[in-house]
């Protein structure tokens, strides 16, 4: 290890020898031993010996006459590395050093900086920089005395042609850092002391001279190549901006005299000083204007994000220290910063949103009249281009026009409203959105897509609930297919809805959503977003002084729109062509609601042109179908807006939103049901079912008025059932009075409406049915002499039965077969009240007769259904009427029926006749077993179905009768058992005693038969010991008795076996 | 631009309110509930419930359960407090305290009649008050002093009269004078004016052949309304000798008119029908406006609001209210 020398004494006497011999022979070599000799010197000592190591390096560089660079570069590195362990003490040496090293790469000769090696540069470059970071304590400060103007000038100069002209990346980014040491914008940790006031005015006064080449310099390098490496442009920026941001400060400026203090500076020195007054600034301001326009148009859409960041942070320290002295540059660069809010990348984002914030806080905006009053002005000016911008920009135009515009939003804020105030502006704004937000409505799909499930209301929204709002349904517009810019359009309208004065953008788009129906769909989505808006936004609020819209004034604005949405002429649209249906509507339409009840809302609305032509076009249907839609999201996102106040408002909006969500276009329908759970959410219900149940009161009110209307609202019916469907017994006071009303208006369309009366009938009778303890009349209200009242599901099923008897016969069979299920509820609700039931199943009997015998077989097969459920309360009632008046007409036709069907072939299936076979067979045994019938009545059953276990029949028909028979082994397992073993006997039967008569069956021939399968099978299922069937059989033969009792002892052993 | 044979659809009612369960016969408005300018409806049935009915969520704010079961046959609020006056038909006509919340009776009074005959009250601002009730004998009319119950007088028709029992009560007091004076409609048709201090009869027309079933007087105008069982509406004026005079009779229909109430800015008159039907008239001409069709059984009872709704209530469970022409 070398010895290092610690003391003065021990250094000098190493470095003497050295030092005497570079002073002799200026040779490379020699600057190289000194520095190899130096590092085994101590800082410390080192610090003491300074001015004499240097002395032979300076003398060198001194030394008149061409030298060689190799020499120059080894001397300037040994000079560095002297400076960069010791500190200079003395300003002149400071003065001293700064300009022999300057001086290094300036050719007197050329007067231009030298063309030396790259190499040389940077050392020169390097040296700078660490004599200026050796300056001792206050040194430096001294350093910059108005007298070294000149020299420091030469230096900047300098540096600054390398970073403009230099090829090489790593000289010009030294010679760029060295720039900022000069500036003192190092951002190391060497310098620990923050300039006071006085002295930062002295830097500036001093700094000010370089301002214009500085400037310009760095916006050439700026706007240079952008292949040129970001770090140069940022690098560059950051100079750009902390130079201007330093010399044209605000804080500075304020404090210059009017009148500049004589300079006690040579008068060459004093001619290159600059005062800073209000001229200069002024013409400074306008230069750097320019030249900032430049570097933002440029840097803006720079490739790198670093660079774009740089970029922001420009824009913060300008504006925030030379919100004056740079005012006229305050648009552009506001608009910069503005801009880049939505850049692509999320650091630039994040940087931008700070500054907004910042500017916020601090009121930059706001608080400063002239940043106020230019927002404002390129506000209005991008309002007023904002039409034709919409019109010509691409996506991507689109897309930052329409983030600048928010960004203008965001820092404005509550200013906004200066903006709207003025009527030109604000339909200049609205134009631009109506036109952008144009619908594209020539998808055919949109009019086809149909709903499969009509009843299946609940099903959907578990899907929907768990989607955020913002899955909304895919639009397509007309000038854009950016999902971004639909989104930026929606975040504006928030912005707007939340800042601005709602009342007067509601009623400006109010008016247009009524102007025209061109209009319309897009005025609705404004609305729909204002109002969001109005409620809160999603992100960040920038300012404290926002005018909220109360709960109250918010509530009202809604009121109104909803009015407006729900209303005849907006919600009751063409969306699909029922051409007879429509024509009876438009009629009725166009006589006018004007009742005396429509003061209440007198503002009459031209009607849909779609009415006045003769048959609506897909693209109005299409268009209409969005319309509902858009007001169907818009329902939801006022329900979200208001929240738990939306309750108030759901007697007017739920009846209109369920209608549509039972509408038969997909679309309507999806867009209903995503309403509805967000109303659910909203007011805080747990589900659809509990909404519509908690409210059914609000849409009881809907139905009974509408019904008074049937063909103008012919979907009442459906809502009736929706409710139903969702709701329990507490709904039966509410809904008894609608269905009198139902029941009086089917009676008088009978023949017109009956489908759809018969299915809300079918929907209220399940619901009663479903009710398993229904409400209790109270016993202690029941006079003695009076009958207690009805309970009111009894009174309704009786009143719906009655209905019943005569739509059984309807010529539609669907209605029919309706018809059919809704009696069995009947039956089965009515079933603890015999004395409401039994007449009217008398009455009902002989249409139900019809359905029975001379029917459709699916009719057959409900008819036996009722049957069986009438057999279960009135068995007896039934038993004598089924056995008298069908039983043998159906008997007859099996027994008729089977020879054809046995002989026919596959197709036959197919044929009316097999079904009915195959529906009656399918019905006789369920009724048997559950009518109880007596023996000759099962007998005849049996009679007739046998046949039908022959294999020539039909598989189908084969099991239909087998089941017969399994339900009669259950009424009668004996006579069974002894039919179908004289059908076929398996086993002969040998008596279990002598004493005892043998048995002759038919079937015993041992043969198999057309029959044996079936049989086989059917014994098979046959329960019970046999014996005492064999005896209770064989009983009348025994009083015959003789014969062979040994063998029937023998057989009787195991006679079980036979089973 | 009604198409012809398309006569304008007949106006609905702006809504129904559902749930008494059962026949309602008693109708009252009170004011407007200070949030939401809302006034407060309240309904009387036969089950004896009162339901007190927010019009702005359109549900029962409460339910009071006071008369045993019996119908609740009139309902009136006192213009100082939040007081309620029921009477029913379990002879018994309480004063509800429905200040802050409470639903509580705080005091009641005995009647005598078992009758339809409503009660009728003059109260002013002064905390005490005049309450008519038909009393005990069968044609008699008691006026009490409220709130302390004391007995001011029994009105009696003098003998031989023979109007039968009271029907309906007015209560009424000219600007001019103090004195009380009460508008009687009686069994036999007639309408009385009772100078009440003086206990006599001032005058009295017979413009009914059927028992009157209510009535309303426009002080104003100094003319009232009278409607029976019968086939007709009479109008009738006071004159500055308290002398009653018919100034016309109005043919209906169907017979039959269990109710009526002027609108609280005198212009329209509304009477509640037997037939089913509210019919509403001009008030000054008598010119009939409108026939509102919507309830399925007799209507018992209309009320006016002072915001110009109009309330219906019938036998059929339900509580009409329609919006007609607004108030000016």
């Amino acid at each position: 290890m070398m010895a290092v020398f610690d003391t003065p004494e021990e250094a000098f006497g190493a470095l003497r020898p050295v030092c005497v011999q570079l002073t002799k022979a200026q040779t490379v070599e020699n600057v190289e031993h000194l520095q190899t000799r130096l590092q085994r010197v101590s800082d410390s000592a080192l610090q003491e010996l300074q001015q004499y190591v240097l002395f032979p390096l300076r003398f060198t560089l001194k030394t008149p006459g061409p030298k060689r660079e190799r020499l120059i570069q080894s001397v300037v590195e040994c000079l560095t590395f002297i400076l960069s362990s010791t500190c200079v003490r003395e300003q002149e040496l400071l003065q001293e050093l700064f300009s022999e090293l300057s001086a290094c790469l300036y050719s007197p000769s050329s007067q231009k900086p030298a063309a030396v090696s790259e190499e040389l540069k940077l050392a020169v470059i390097q040296g700078l920089s660490t004599l200026m970071h050796s300056a001792y304590g206050d040194i430096i400060l001294t350093f910059y005395e108005p007298s070294i103007l000149p020299r420091l000038g030469f230096a900047v100069s300098l540096l600054l042609g390398l970073a403009e002209q230099e090829k090489s990346k790593q000289v010009k980014i030294a010679a760029l850092n060295c720039l900022q040491v000069l500036l003192f914008q190092c951002e190391c940790q060497d310098h620990p002391r923050s300039l006071d006031e006085l002295e930062q005015k002295q830097l500036g006064d001093l700094f000010a001279s370089f301002l214009p080449g500085i400037s310009t310099t760095m916006t050439r390098v700026i706007t240079g190549d952008f292949k040129q490496g970001h770090s140069i442009v940022v690098s560059s920026l950051k100079i750009f901006y902390k130079t201007v941001g330093f010399i044209m400060a605000d804080e500075q400026l304020r404090a210059i005299p009017k009148v500049q203090a004589k300079p006690a500076v040579e008068h060459r020195v004093a001619e290159l000083m600059v005062h800073r007054e209000a001229d200069w600034v002024k013409s400074t301001g306008e230069k750097l204007t320019i030249l900032i326009k430049k570097i933002i148009e440029c840097v803006s859409a720079h490739p790198h994000w670093k660079v774009r960041l740089e970029l922001a942070e420009l824009v913060e320290a300008l504006l925030l220290k030379c919100s004056q002295s740079l005012v006229e540059s305050a648009g552009p660069l506001l608009k910069a910063l503005v801009g880049l809010a939505n850049d692509e990348s999320p650091e630039v984002q994040a940087q931008c949103n700070k500054v907004l914030r910042c500017f916020a806080e601090r009121k930059v905006v706001m608080g400063n009249r002239a940043f106020a009053d230019i927002l404002s002005e390129s506000l209005h000016s991008l309002a007023t281009s904002l039409p034709r911008l919409m019109n010509s920009q691409d996506d991507q135009g689109k897309f930052s026009t329409l983030s600048l515009f928010l960004g203008y939003l965001k820092l404005l804020g509550p200013k906004v409203n200066f903006v709207l105030n003025s009527g030109a502006h604000l339909q200049r704004l609205s134009k631009a959105l109506i036109q952008v937000l144009e619908l594209d409505v020539t998808d055919i799909k949109i009019v086809e897509e149909r709903r499969w499930h009509p009843d299946d209301l609940s099903a959907s929204p578990k899907t929907s609930a768990t989607q955020p709002w913002n899955q909304i349904q895919r639009r397509y517009f007309r000038f854009f297919t950016d999902e971004r810019v639909f989104l930026l359009l929606r975040q504006v309208c928030q912005l707007l809805g939340y800042y601005g004065n709602l009342y007067l953008l509601v009623d400006h788009f109010m008016e247009l959503y009524h102007e025209s129906v061109v209009y319309r769909k897009q005025a609705a989505m404004v609305l729909n977003e204002l109002v969001a808006g109005a409620a809160g936004l999603e992100g960040e609020d920038l300012h404290e002084e926002r005018v909220e819209t109360s709960k109250e004034e918010l509530r009202e604005i809604v009121t109104s729109v909803l009015e407006e949405y729900t209303s005849q002429e907006n919600w009751y649209l063409v969306t699909c062509i029922e051409a007879e249906e429509m024509e009876e509507e438009r009629m009725l339409k166009e006589s006018g609601l004007q009742a005396i009840t429509s003061g209440a809302h007198a503002c009459q609305v031209p009607s849909f042109p779609a009415f006045s032509k003769p048959s609506p076009t897909i693209c109005s249907m299409n268009s209409n179908i969005w319309q509902i839609c858009i007001q169907l999201e818009g329902i939801g996102q006022f329900a979200r807006a208001l929240g738990k106040d939306f309750r108030l408002l759901l007697m007017s909006a739920l009846y209109p939103v369920l209608e549509k969500a039972g509408d038969q276009t997909l679309l309507i329908s999806q867009a209903a049901t995503s309403t509805m759970v967000e109303i659910g959410q909203a007011c805080g219900y747990d589900s659809l079912r509990h909404l519509i149940n908690q409210n059914s009161d609000y849409l009881v009110n809907g139905i009974s008025l509408n019904l008074r209307h049937l063909a103008l609202h012919p979907h009442t019916t459906k809502v009736l059932e929706v409710m139903l469907r969702n709701s329990d017994a507490s709904l039966l006071p509410l809904v008894a009075d609608v269905v009198q009303d139902i029941l009086s208006t089917l009676d008088q369309f009978y023949d017109k409406r009956a489908a759809s009366f018969v299915s809300v009938l079918h929907a209220l009778l399940a619901a009663l049915e479903d009710q398993s303890a229904p409400p209790k009349v109270d016993e202690n209200d029941s006079r003695p002499d009076v009958e207690p009242p009805l309970p009111v599901q009894i009174q309704i099923a009786t009143d719906v039965m009655e209905r019943c008897i005569h739509l059984l016969s309807d010529k539609n069979l669907k209605i029919r077969l309706k018809v059919l299920d809704v009696l069995d509820l009947c039956v089965l609700v009515l079933q603890p009240h015999k004395n409401q039931l039994l007449p009217l199943a008398h009455r009902t009997w002989p249409s139900l007769v019809h359905r029975l015998t001379n029917d459709d077989p699916l009719a057959v097969l409900r008819a036996f259904k009722v049957l069986r459920t009438l057999g279960g309360s009135c068995g007896d009632f039934l038993r004598s009427r089924f056995c008298k008046d069908v039983l043998p007409k159906l008997a007859g036709s099996l027994v008729t029926q089977a020879p054809v069907s046995a002989r026919a072939g596959p197709v036959y299936s197919h044929t009316l006749a097999f079904k009915l076979q195959l529906a009656v067979l399918q019905g006789l045994g369920p009724l048997c077993e559950r009518l109880d019938l007596g023996e000759g009545d099962l007998n005849k059953v049996a009679d007739a179905c046998l046949i039908y276990l022959s294999a020539k029949q039909p598989m189908k028909l084969q099991e239909a009768a087998r089941s017969v028979f399994l339900h009669l082994m259950k009424v009668d397992p004996d006579s069974t058992w002894f039919l179908l073993n004289e059908l076929y006997c398996p086993v002969p039967f040998t008596p279990p005693h002598c004493s005892l008569h043998p048995v002759q069956l038919w079937g015993a021939t041992g043969q198999p038969n057309v029959y044996t399968a079936n049989v086989l099978h059917l014994l098979q299922e046959l329960p019970g010991p046999l014996l005492p069937r064999y005896c209770g059989w064989a009983g009348p033969a025994l009083a015959e008795g003789s014969g062979s009792c040994r063998e029937g002892c023998k057989g009787g052993v195991d006679n079980r076996s036979m089973l | 631009m009604a198409a012809p044979g398309h006569p304008p659809p007949p106006p609905d009612p702006q809504f129904v309110l559902r749930g008494t369960q059962a026949a309602v016969h008693a109708l009252h408005f009170h004011g407007a509930d200070e949030v939401q300018g809302h006034p407060l409806l309240f309904s009387g049935c036969q089950s004896g419930l009162v339901h007190i009915w927010s019009l702005r969520t359109r549900r029962p704010e409460a339910i009071l359960d006071g008369h045993g079961g019996q119908c609740v046959t009139w309902l009136h609020t006192l213009p100082q407090g939040h007081q309620l006056l029921s009477q029913g038909r379990d002879l018994r006509l309480c004063l509800w305290s429905l200040a802050e919340g409470r639903n509580a009776v705080v005091d009641s009074v005995p009647l005598e009649s078992v009758g339809f005959c409503r009660s009728s009250v003059l109260a002013g601002e002064q905390p005490r008050w005049t309450l008519a009730v038909p009393g005990q004998g069968s044609d008699e009319v008691r006026i009490l002093e409220m709130p302390s119950k004391t007995s001011v007088c029994t009105l009696k028709p003098e003998q031989g009269a023979k109007l039968g029992m009271p029907m309906c009560l007015r209560l009424q007091q000219a600007d001019s004078s103090p004195r009380p004076l009460l508008l009687a409609g009686y069994e036999d048709g007639s309408v009385a004016l009772w100078d009440v201090s003086e206990r006599k009869v001032c005058s009295r027309i017979a413009c009914h052949e059927e028992p009157v079933m209510g009535l309303d007087f426009d002080p104003q105008r100094a003319r009232g309304v009278s409607g029976s069982a019968g086939k007709a509406l009479a109008v009738w004026s006071v004159d500055g000798q308290q002398a009653l005079q018919v100034c016309r009779t109005h043919p209906l229909t169907n017979p039959g008119i269990a109710d009526l109430a002027l609108r609280p800015d005198r212009r329209l008159l509304a009477t509640a029908g037997w037939d089913h039907r509210v019919r509403v008239f001009h008030w000054r001409t008598m010119k009939p406006l409108a026939v509102l069709a919507f309830h399925s059984a007799t209507v018992n009872c209309v009320a006016f609001a002072s915001n110009g709704l109009l309330a219906a209530g019938s036998k059929d469970q339900r509580i009409s209210v329609w919006s007609l022409y607004p108030c000016t």
